[in-house]
């Protein structure tokens, strides 16, 4: 798919309690994005909103995000999924070629409303798991976590590694919600075990955030920026929910969704040519097994991967560069959050997060227990 | 002018009333009286559900062969609940299990008890430990306990 859609700007901001109302949050990132661009409503052809009735406390709550977000008697769709499926509807409805111009937006309060982790429990089977009490999203997570490390023979040393180094990253990064300066794997090795193996710092922290996204046409984006950065491929895949049907050690829905999107993108030989990931592991131990769904390493590896500084923001294949999830889980605008950091680095704008030189990046972005239902964009410039 | 506020509220939620598909469910638990296992195989590609789904999730076509599924297992994997959902540290740490059941391959969740959390490892054998009083439901399966066989 080349070069015929490209992000041509973003607007993102996160915070443990970002003290706005959602209404405010919406009208800040949409205002200040058309300010960055030079543009108003009427420049925008279409607006998808990625939200979550539940998190939101109100049903069909795109009706209340229109007016802050510009769409006043304007053109307005809406997943209630990851913003990373936002970001592919657009997508498509721009190569309908009916639309020039998309914008995606996507924002969780989860930081100060209700207890983010409960929301899985909610979307649990309400006659068998919900009655037997013992599966949410927390002890499935630990479930993944024991079985991936019992089945490399890794020890919990690995998993906080592998935070440590998204949350050296997101200490970086003024827009992610979790800012530990001087976090060491020693550090998170010492936060309460929640269901152990899985610590404080393993998991994703409760987060307020949002982003604003504009996808734009080829044509229009050669008006609206000279920083294009192209969306190559897409690809997505649903797992089934029931966790006790797989192997929680492979992500094969993520397999089968990069596998579409590199095919679109005439990526033959992702670990050589993707130049960083942004991928939504939302407890450490998923990272692996997600960057090995991507095609970027063995998961047999990760100990060496990771204790190498191969995945830093300096090294042969950095991972979550920008901190990823554990540095903030704006549910469900996490994947958006990846989509809009990848821009920056593509663009060479990530400050502190820059990568050198990238030309390609892989983003995943996740729903559902255990990364149930995975989406994967290739951006390139 | 610039105001902005958090404020408590209600969402009131009635009762839901979920329409199911109650018939693998119905199979284990009837089983479960007596104290033993009722899963479905899928005649296509062999697959033992317990509860069991009306249709093979794999092969999307309708299954309909009930199968005897033994209540001795494996630990397929673990986890030691030390804090509740919202992080709140527990009492007493709690072990939760994946289990597989012999004659099945969909696992099951249940406690571990008998057991030093330290000494869990995925592999061990475990068994169920049947309530006495066996009503049809789910508590019937009182927990796990370590199994020697
Ligand atoms: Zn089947």
């Amino acid at each position: 798919m080349e070069n015929k859609v490209a992000i041509v700007g973003v607007n993102l901001d996160s915070a443990l309690d970002i003290e706005k109302s959602r209404e405010r949050l919406i009208f800040d990132l949409v205002r200040g994005l058309m300010d960055d661009l030079g543009i108003e409503p009427t420049d925008v052809d279409t607006t998808i909103f990625a939200t979550n009735d539940f998190l939101v406390g109100r049903t069909i709550s795109n009706v209340f995000e229109d007016s802050p977000a510009g769409v006043y008697m304007r053109d307005e769709s809406k997943v209630e999924m990851d913003a990373t499926n936002a970001v592919m509807y657009g997508t498509m409805r721009i190569l309908s070629g009916n639309y020039q111009t998309a914008l995606i937006v996507s924002q969780g309060l989860c930081g100060h409303q209700v207890s983010p982790y409960l929301h899985i429990s909610y979307s649990l089977n309400p006659i068998y798991d919900r009655q037997l009490g013992l599966l949410n999203e927390l002890s499935a997570a630990a479930f993944q976590a024991r079985d991936f490390l019992t089945k490399y023979g890794f020890g919990d040393d690995l998993m906080h590694a592998i935070a440590a180094n998204s949350l050296a990253n997101a200490a970086l990064n003024p827009r992610q919600a979790r800012q530990l300066p001087d976090i060491s794997p020693q550090q998170v090795s010492e936060s309460p075990y929640y269901y152990e193996p899985l610590r404080e710092l393993h998991c994703y922290p409760p987060t307020d955030g949002g982003c604003a996204i504009l996808l734009a046409s080829a044509e229009r984006a050669k008006e609206l920026t000279d920083k294009p950065v192209w969306i190559l491929g897409l690809g997505s895949s649903m797992d089934t929910y029931y966790i006790v049907e797989r192997d929680l050690t492979v992500a094969p829905s993520a397999t089968k969704a990069a596998k579409r999107a590199y095919e679109m993108a005439g990526i033959s030989d992702p670990a050589r040519e993707i130049c960083f990931a942004e991928i939504a592991a939302l407890f450490a131990h998923q990272e692996p097994i997600l960057a090995e769904a991507l095609g970027l390493m063995e998961a047999s590896d990760a100990a060496e991967k990771y204790q190498s500084g191969e995945t830093a923001i300096d090294g042969k294949l950095p991972i979550n560069p920008s901190g990823g999830a554990l540095g903030g889980h704006p549910i469900p605008a996490t994947g958006g959050f990846r989509v809009a950091e990848a821009t920056l680095q593509l663009r060479g704008e990530a400050g502190k997060n820059q990568v050198k030189d990238p030309k390609r990046a892989v983003v995943l972005g996740q729903d559902g227990i255990c990364a149930q239902q995975n989406s994967v964009l290739v951006l390139g410039i | 002018m610039e105001e902005t506020r958090t404020v408590s509220a209600q969402w009131e939620l009635s009762t839901y009333k979920f329409r199911i598909e109650g018939g693998g469910l119905q199979l284990m638990l009837r089983g479960m009286k007596e104290g033993r296992f009722k899963g479905v195989r899928c005649h296509k590609c062999g697959f033992v559900y317990l509860p069991a789904p009306f249709y093979c999730r794999k092969c999307y076509i309708k299954i309909h062969e009930p199968v005897d599924v033994d209540d001795h297992g494996t630990i397929m994997s673990y986890t030691v609940v030390m804090s509740d959902i919202r992080g709140n540290p527990m009492e007493e740490p709690q072990i939760s299990l994946m289990v597989k059941l012999d004659g099945c391959d969909s696992w099951i969740m249940g406690t571990l008890k008998g057991k030093d959390w330290r000494d869990v490892a995925i592999g061990q054998r475990v068994k169920i430990k049947w309530a006495e009083q066996r009503t049809g439901t789910l508590q019937d399966m009182e927990c796990f306990v370590p199994a020697e066989d």
